[in-house]
C-alpha cells in the first residue's frame, strides 16, 4: 500500500518526537526517518519544525479520537457510550508513553499546541456524538425540546476536559463514572 | 495555583508591602509578561526599595508564588461573593459563571499570558495540574453553594462549575459566551443546573 508523503512525514515526525523529544528533533531527523527530501518537506510544511510539530500533534489527537470512537462506536445507549468512552480515554490517556514524555519533559512546548488544536477535536466529538443523540431522540428519551448540536457541543467540550483531567473523579471505578456521566453530563439532556 | 479558603490562609507579610507588591506585579505582567518582568522592574512599580522588596519576597520566584495564591483567593471570594448576593439556586449559579469569567476577561496580566505566554499558563491548569486547580477551585466556591446543597454535593457542583468556566476560557472558540447573560443563563439552565442537583432529580430508569 502507497502511503502519502505527507503521511509518511507525520509519521515520522511522531517517531521522531519519541525518540528524542519536541526540543532536539530536527528537520533533517525528519529527512532520515521518513525517506522523503529535505525540499519536499518544506512544499508540504512551508513552517517548517514549528509546522511539523503543530500538525504532528494534531495529526495523534486525530488518531486518538479515531481510535476511541472505535472502542465504542457500538454501545448500546448514549449513557453507556460516554461510560465507555471515559474510561477507555483514560486509561489510553495514562498508558500513551509518547503523551507521557513530552507532558513529564517539554510542557510548555506541548500544552499550547494542544490547545490550539483543541476546537478541531471539539468538532470532532461533537460531530461523532450527534446521531447517538439523534437515536436517543428518536426512543423518546431525552429532554422535550433539547437543541441536539446545543447538547453535543456541551457534551463534547465537558467530556474533552474530563479526558484530560479528571478531577474528583476516579475513572478506575465504575459507580463513579456512571454517576458523572448520568448526573452531570446527561441531567439536562437525557429524560 | 493554588486555592486558599481564605485570605488568611495565605503566606502572612505585611499587608501594605504585599499588597503594593502584587498590584505592582500585576501591572508589570500586564505591559511586558511574566519573562520579561524584573523584580527591579516590580519595585519601581510599587514605588518600593529594591532592598526591602527583597527582605520581604527574597526574589521574583517567591513574589509571583505570592501574587497567585493572592489572585485565586481575590477571584474565588468574588465568585463566592456573586453566589451569596442571590436567593435561588439557578441565579446564584448563573451570577457565579458570569462572575468567573468576567474577572477572567477583565484581567489583564491573565490575558497576556493566555496570549502571549500560553506555555506559563497551560502546565498549572491542564493534565494533572488540571485536576489539583479544578479540585482547589472547585472547594474555594462551595461555600456559595452550600445553601442549596449538602456539603459533599456543593464541592462537587463548585468542581464542575469550575470546569465548565475553564474550559470556555481555554477553548479558542467560543460558541457560547459566559460574560453574556442571556447566553449563561440558557446554558446553565439546559444543561449545568440539571446536573448538579442529584440523582433524586433524576427519573429512574
Amino acid at each position: 500500500m502507497q502511503v502519502e508523503p505527507r503521511e509518511r512525514v507525520l509519521e515520522a515526525t511522531y517517531a521522531c518526537v519519541a525518540r528524542f523529544g519536541m526540543g532536539k528533533t530536527t528537520v533533517e531527523d525528519v529527512v532520515k526517518e521518513s525517506g522523503v527530501s529535505r525540499a519536499s518537506i518544506y512544499r508540504l510544511f512551508p513552517g517548517g519544525k514549528d509546522q511539523l510539530l503543530r500538525e504532528t500533534v494534531g495529526w495523534e489527537m486525530n488518531r486518538f479520537f479515531a481510535r476511541l470512537a472505535e472502542a465504542v462506536y457500538d454501545a448500546p445507549d448514549f449513557a453507556s457510550l460516554l461510560e465507555e468512552g471515559l474510561v477507555f480515554a483514560h486509561r489510553a490517556i495514562q498508558e500513551h508513553e509518547v503523551l507521557r514524555k513530552v507532558l513529564e519533559t517539554e510542557p510548555e512546548r506541548f500544552l499550547p499546541l494542544i490547545t490550539v488544536e483543541q476546537h478541531r477535536v471539539l468538532d470532532f466529538i461533537s460531530a461523532f456524538l450527534l446521531p447517538y443523540l439523534e437515536r436517543e431522540q428518536r426512543a423518546g428519551r431525552v429532554r422535550p425540546g433539547l437543541d441536539l448540536e446545543a447538547a453535543a457541543q456541551y457534551v463534547a467540550r465537558l467530556v474533552l476536559s474530563l479526558i484530560g483531567s479528571p478531577g474528583r473523579w476516579d475513572m478506575d471505578d465504575p459507580e463513579q463514572v456512571r454517576s458523572l456521566v448520568r448526573e452531570e453530563l446527561l441531567g439536562g439532556i437525557l429524560v | 495555583m493554588v486555592f486558599p479558603a481564605t485570605t488568611a490562609e495565605a503566606p502572612s507579610l505585611s499587608p501594605t508591602i504585599e499588597d503594593r507588591a502584587v498590584r505592582a506585579t500585576l501591572a508589570c505582567v500586564a505591559r511586558h509578561g511574566l519573562a520579561k518582568t524584573t523584580f527591579d522592574d516590580v519595585a519601581r512599580e510599587a514605588g518600593c526599595a529594591r532592598a526591602t522588596l527583597y527582605r520581604y519576597f527574597g526574589g521574583k520566584g517567591q513574589l509571583v508564588r505570592i501574587t497567585l495564591v493572592r489572585e485565586a483567593a481575590r477571584l474565588a471570594a468574588s465568585v463566592r461573593e456573586a453566589g451569596d448576593a442571590e436567593s435561588t439556586f439557578e441565579d446564584a449559579v448563573v451570577a457565579m459563571v458570569i462572575r468567573a469569567a468576567r474577572e477572567l476577561r477583565e484581567h489583564e496580566a491573565l490575558q497576556f499570558l493566555f496570549a502571549f505566554e500560553p506555555e506559563l499558563v497551560l502546565p498549572h491548569v491542564t493534565f494533572d495540574a488540571g485536576n489539583r486547580f479544578l479540585v482547589g477551585a472547585g472547594s474555594a466556591v462551595a461555600p456559595a453553594l452550600s445553601r442549596f446543597l449538602p456539603a459533599e454535593r456543593a464541592d462537587r457542583a463548585g468542581e464542575w462549575l469550575a470546569r465548565v468556566v475553564l474550559t470556555h476560557a481555554l477553548s479558542p472558540t467560543r460558541p457560547i459566551d459566559l460574560t453574556d447573560e442571556a447566553e449563561t443563563r440558557a446554558l446553565v439552565h439546559e444543561f449545568v443546573l440539571p446536573g448538579l442537583l442529584g440523582p433524586q432529580s433524576l427519573p429512574r430508569g
